[in-house]
């Protein structure tokens, strides 16, 4: 078993880096923690990154969570060999790009491209975002699953997630007492569905909704409240067609034993106990 | 000077009863209550019934707040005449209609009817609701006014209503622990400018925002939150030329609370920035800047 600790940044790989920036900062509110040739690195909280944007392909996009020690790391690695999959381990060079001690790089059964990480640095300094959109922190990923039944076994047998509550075949999976750090949703194709980063309020959930209605941003869901978590959430579309999402209010899981996952509809009702009704493909039937 | 212990109700002339009173029961979600030729009410709450919608002669725009005993009506007019109001007491006709003991009346300074009651009627029936649209209940009013001043002499003055804020030349006035209960919005001309239902909490409201989208409801503002009260807010069109709002938490004040000044217009008004649609919010910004452009009240720019 691997214990994933938490989920620690995103990669995401764009063709128009000035842009990715100018919207990361000015729209989604994270502010610069530095800029490296063709790479940009975001923070939103304590830690020296949750973000990186680079040049290169918009699909490709890697997610990457905390193990806790190097013997882990390792463990993890010949785990997931025995198993079949893929496995390297990162250079030194790329560990340093990505501002971790080591770390090893594989691909989930559908094929979404995962880092498991030892020591991410933490930041000096505290967060301070370019605009005060209230973000406490990068807190999950939707990722694309091309089999919901075989990627829920591999993140709960494989990795150390629990199923949090389904909507349809979509799991929502926790890895710590949050109620989902990774959620998959049923589609086509591999990569990040959505990134999440949690505000303080849900008062900051709506000023960034008429924020950023007013500056043309796509809204692609919400505002709403998911029955699930009970976070008030926002959806909205980023570059390359990437869904952001702000959300206040997640509900916490501090007792394993008692808890027993829901199955709520895959509708529009299953998303949102508000009314609000889901533009995002993933969502939809 | 008096107590007022409660808000009452609204009264509204109404052009087409059947339409005011299908919005009051489908958009607002109201419990009918009477309904014949020339009167529709609706409760909400404990009370028997909050709005009523008349049509006819007699058909009048008012405010009812209650007063404890009938001495304080006489109090009350005593202090409205001595300000130059006409006021007087309710015919026993007045009374039977709007059943309760006994009443009084006046017009303010704008041209506003202000109803006092005494001993209305309370429902012994809890409120069952035609639509779950989560109504805790009558929450505040607010009314325009042509002269704030001059308005704010009645309410303060005879009535014991204290300003909990300023937003612009605004006033919100409690009568109790609830940050306002009547709201004075500087106005071209009188009557009420909204009338705003409690609604459980901000799940609801969202709820509502939705449901009114679906119901093709006009919303002109919010949903909100209105910085000096704390309430979330979601106003919306209603029949009669009166706004609607639903309002949810907000805080409560003491006797301690010293009354701020929060700016006016749309940003005095809302702190998550929603679109502003009602005339006289946005025209009282433009006041400001007529004092400003003045030098009248530069206190007013920060």
């Amino acid at each position: 078993m691997i214990n994933l600790q938490n989920v620690s940044y995103v990669r995401l790989g764009t063709a128009d880096l000035d842009g990715a920036t100018r919207f990361a900062t000015n729209y989604l509110g994270l502010e610069i923690s530095h800029l490296a040739r063709n790479s940009v690195y975001l923070k939103s909280d304590q830690r020296e990154h949750t973000l990186c944007y680079f040049a290169g392909s918009p699909a490709d996009q890697a997610a990457a969570f905390e193990v806790s020690d190097l013997a882990e790391l390792e463990a993890a690695a010949s785990e997931l060999d025995r198993l079949g999959h893929d496995v390297r381990f990162g250079s030194a060079e790329e560990a340093e790009l990505r501002h971790v001690r080591r770390f090893i790089a594989f691909q989930d059964p559908t094929g979404n491209k995962i880092e498991l990480v030892w020591r991410p640095a933490i930041g000096n300094r505290r967060y301070h975002g370019e605009r005060d959109a209230g973000i406490t922190g990068f807190s999950h990923i939707g990722l694309c699953t091309t089999d919901a039944a075989r990627d829920e076994t591999f993140w709960t047998k494989v990795c150390n997630a629990r199923v949090s509550d389904r909507i349809g075949d979509a799991a929502l999976l926790r890895i710590d007492e949050v109620h989902h750090s990774i959620a998959l949703f049923p589609t086509d194709r591999a990569g990040i569905q959505h990134i999440n980063h949690q505000v303080a309020t849900g008062d900051d959930v709506m000023r960034s909704f008429y924020f950023l209605s007013e500056r043309q941003v796509p809204m692609v869901f919400g505002p709403g409240r998911h029955p699930t978590s009970s976070a008030r959430f926002l959806y909205f579309e980023g570059p390359d067609g990437m869904v952001f999402e702000y959300s206040s209010g997640v509900r916490e899981i501090a007792d394993e034993l008692l808890y027993r996952e829901r199955q709520l509809p895959f509708d529009a009702k299953g998303f949102c106990e508000w009314g609000a009704k889901p533009q995002i493909k993933e969502f939809r039937n | 000077m008096v107590d007022l212990e409660q808000l009452r109700y609204v009264r509204l002339i109404a052009d087409n009863l059947g339409s005011a009173a299908d919005f009051a029961q489908r958009v607002l979600g109201l419990e009918p209550i009477d309904r014949d030729q020339e009167l529709a009410t609706f409760r909400s709450d404990f009370r028997d019934y909050t709005l009523a919608f008349v049509t006819g002669d007699r058909a009048v725009q008012s405010v009812g707040l209650e007063v404890r005993y009938p001495r304080d009506l006489e109090i009350a007019l005593e202090g409205l005449r001595g300000l130059g109001l006409s006021a007087g007491r309710g015919s026993a006709e007045d009374c039977t209609s709007r059943k309760v003991k006994d009443m009084a009346w006046c017009i303010d300074f704008s041209g506003n009817r202000i109803e006092l009651v005494v001993r209305p009627l309370n429902s012994g029936w809890r409120y069952f609701p035609s639509r779950d649209a989560g109504v805790r209940g009558l929450a505040d009013v607010i009314m325009r006014s042509v002269d704030i001043e001059k308005d704010l002499s009645i309410w303060t003055g005879v009535f014991g209503a204290h300003v909990s804020d300023w937003a612009g030349d605004a006033a919100y006035l409690r009568i109790d622990d609830a940050h306002h209960r009547i709201v004075l919005f500087p106005a071209r001309r009188p009557g009420v400018l909204a009338i705003e239902y409690a609604v459980d909490d901000v799940n609801l409201l969202m709820r509502n925002w939705y449901a009114l989208r679906d119901l093709q409801v006009s919303v002109v503002h919010g949903p909100g939150r209105r910085p000096a009260s704390g309430q979330l807010f979601l106003t919306f069109a209603g029949p009669c030329g009166v706004l609607f709002s639903f309002v949810a938490e907000g805080a409560s004040v003491g006797e301690r609370h010293r009354p701020r000044q929060f700016p006016a217009g749309p940003d005095g008004l809302c702190n998550w920035g929603s679109e502003c649609k009602i005339g006289e919010f946005i025209d009282a910004t433009r006041g400001v800047e007529r004092l400003i452009g003045r030098g009248a009240n530069r206190s007013l720019m920060t």
